[in-house]
């Protein structure tokens, strides 16, 4: 992928497992392939904050949705949400948080730093494979995000 | 001592003629015998009067004497004196008595005597021996005067100063200007002065140099006729060391009620500041004790979040792996196996997708330790029914009899409560649903203690040699096979029932059903 074409989904996972389940889900949902993958906390900020190997791309260029695991390497899931939405350049990009976490205390935080969903992922890849095409038609298809300037 | 026999012996030698003698004689005599039997009328008027002989035996009684021992004179006549005997004097008192008068000399003394009905009374006695030509006694006239009330008196006056002498508490008596009158044991005791270095002495020296106003205070208030009652102050004692005394003064008046002084008890409390000094400094040990104490359950309780978020997290991505890939080889590549080949990997998902529910199920339970109770009235009633709307009949086509009366409301946390009835009345749809007709009922009982709620099912059952296990995480009592499950459901019921101070427990035979009840207060006390 080439980042020419604008990104419409930035995938936050570190485990490889989940990401490739993740992957698969959405090509069978027909989502997107416009997808970009950052591997931790730091490479997803500097993804959206072009910095660093983004120096060139544009902050306006999207993308459209996050997709964010919570428990990260470096720096963790709610950090990001946290930078997102304190900048008034990210803080419109809608993020589902994707986790295994359960816990009251995540779900809290997650909703208190803003954040647009909050999806458990289920052990059942089907389920999984349902939940990720619903939010994916939500968000990139029915949502429609404010003009950014 | 015979010299009282002179007016007896009629000596009044004269010059006179003899007529005249012999008229002024008779003259003499008369007024002589006249200022005799005046003198005893006067005598037998005061005093308490016996004559006896040589040998003791009463010859002559007054009529004083009859009233104070109760005896009549002819009771009295011909007897010694130990008609009178009260046993209260020791033996050589008496040899004493009659070894003096024996000698010819008067005795005196205080005797106790006892009258004829058994009461006592005290004489003050002269016994005056009179001689004979020979020399020996020839009688023993017996003077005696009614002291029974002073010796009450003394007596009761020995006994309270007995009392204030054996007072563990200091008791001082002390003048309007402050010096020492008095000074029991106790005193010594609490301030390590003798009563002789003390009596006459400035009670000041007791005072520490900076508490001297109080002295001045407690005078002044007894003067206007108040007193000081358990007065807390510092004291010092002979040796200087300062001692915690309660005092408690009050003033003496003389019997035309005039404040002549006061008397001061003072109780050492020393012990008693030291008892509450020992009992601040538990306190405040205990105190700290609970702060560690709470501060380590909450290190835990800090853990165990961090445990079960990591398990949260970290224990069910690689199920999904294991479910998703089985699933994506299934998908891919499902036509290219055989069906045994799909049956294992069928069962490769259905175990991850178990083993996620058991971690499910457990991270929900670990959480209930950790939830903050929110305790208010629930209406069961409204309550139970929802739950079975909600739960509605997981396996159409058979027949399920509901019996469910009123119930009483309960104070509980409701989202918890909730729960509980959740895992009963689902525990009691699974268990029946072999039965062609299941019968569940819903009720409580009042005995006393907290109200009992229970659901009693027509089911399955379980053996009761195994109820002890009922209750524990991951103890089921069926196989998967014939009712699924991950046997935390009772282990939840329990833990909310716990929480709320309440009692669970159930009865069952196998295949005849079983009752679970619990309660959601603590028993009365009996």
């Amino acid at each position: 992928m080439s980042e020419s074409e604008a990104v419409e989904l930035l995938l936050v996972e570190d485990n490889p497992a989940d990401l490739e389940l993740a992957l698969r889900a959405l090509r069978q949902a027909k989502i997107s392939n416009r997808i970009y993958i950052a591997r931790d906390g730091v490479e997803a900020l500097e993804f959206l904050f072009c910095e660093g190997p983004h120096a060139s791309r544009r902050i306006w260029d999207g993308p459209k949705l996050v997709l964010l695991d919570l428990k990260l390497p470096r720096v963790d899931g709610l950090t990001v949400l946290q930078r997102m939405k304190e900048d008034p350049r990210t803080k419109t990009i809608p993020v589902v948080v994707m986790t295994s976490s359960q816990e009251q205390s995540d779900l809290i935080q997650s909703y208190a730093l803003g954040v647009n969903s909050y999806i458990v992922k289920p052990v059942n890849f089907e389920r999984f494979a349902e939940a990720v095409r619903q939010l994916g038609f939500y968000w990139l298809l029915l949502n429609q995000p404010p003009v950014r300037s | 001592m015979n010299s009282a026999a002179t007016p007896a012996t009629g000596d009044h030698g004269t010059a006179a003629g003899e007529r005249l003698a012999a008229v002024g004689t008779a003259e003499r005599l008369e007024a002589s015998l006249r200022e005799i039997r005046d003198l005893k009328a006067a005598l037998d008027q005061h005093a308490i009067v016996a004559i006896t002989d040589p040998q003791g035996r009463i010859t002559a009684v007054n009529d004083r004497f009859c009233a104070i021992s109760q005896y009549a004179r002819e009771e009295l006549i011909g007897q010694d004196h130990r008609i009178i005997n009260s046993g209260h004097h020791p033996k050589a008192f008496i040899r004493d008595l009659w070894t003096t008068i024996g000698r010819g000399q008067v005795w005196r003394g205080e005797i106790k005597n006892r009258a004829k009905d058994g009461s006592f009374y005290w004489v003050d006695t002269t016994i005056v021996p009179f001689l004979g030509e020979n020399g020996k006694p020839r009688q023993y006239i017996a003077i005696r005067a009614d002291i029974t009330e002073r010796k009450r008196a003394e007596a009761a006056a020995a006994h309270l100063a007995a009392i204030v002498e054996s007072s563990d508490d200091a008791i001082v008596g002390k003048d309007l200007n402050g010096i020492v009158t008095s000074w029991n044991q106790g005193a010594e005791k609490l301030f390590g002065y003798p009563a002789a270095e003390m009596i006459g002495q400035p009670v000041a020296r007791l005072i520490p140099a900076d508490r001297l106003a109080e002295e001045t205070m407690i005078l002044q208030r007894i003067a206007q006729g108040e007193s000081v009652r358990d007065f807390e102050t510092v004291r010092v004692r002979r040796d200087g060391r300062l001692i915690d005394v309660s005092v408690t003064v009050s003033a003496i008046k003389d019997p035309a009620g005039r404040i002549i002084g006061a008397s001061k008890v003072a109780r050492s409390i020393t012990e008693r500041k030291q008892a509450e000094a020992t009992i601040q400094e538990l306190n405040a040990g205990l105190e700290r004790r609970v702060a560690e104490r709470t501060a380590q359950l909450e290190a835990a309780n800090r853990e165990l979040e961090a445990f079960s978020y990591s398990v949260s997290h970290d224990l069910r991505a690689p199920l999904r792996a294991m479910d998703g890939f089985s699933q994506a080889v299934l998908e891919d590549f499902g036509t290219q196996l055989p069906d045994e080949g799909r049956r294992y990997l069928e069962t490769i998902r259905s175990s991850a997708q178990r083993m996620g529910e058991l971690i499910d199920d457990l991270l929900a339970f670990a959480r209930l330790s950790r939830q903050d109770l929110n305790r208010r009235e629930v209406d069961t009633g409204l309550l139970v029914r929802r739950v079975l709307a909600e739960l509605g009949n997981p396996w159409p086509g058979r027949l399920v009899q509901l019996r469910l009366g009123p119930l009483p409301a309960c104070v509980a946390d409701p989202a918890l409560l909730k729960q509980v009835w959740v895992n009963l009345l689902s525990n009691a749809l699974k268990y029946t649903r072999r039965r062609e007709e299941a019968e569940i009922e819903i009720g409580w009982a009042r005995s006393g203690g907290p109200d009992v709620f229970y659901v009693r099912d027509n089911g399955a059952g379980f053996d009761p040699r195994y109820a002890g296990k009922l209750f524990g995480v991951f103890q089921r009592m069926h196989r998967l096979e014939d009712y699924e499950g991950t046997g935390v459901g009772l282990a939840i019921v329990q833990r909310i029932v716990h929480r709320h101070g309440g009692r669970v427990w159930a009865e069952a035979q196998v295949d005849r059903g079983a009752t679970f009840y619990f309660t959601l207060g603590p028993e009365a006390v009996p």
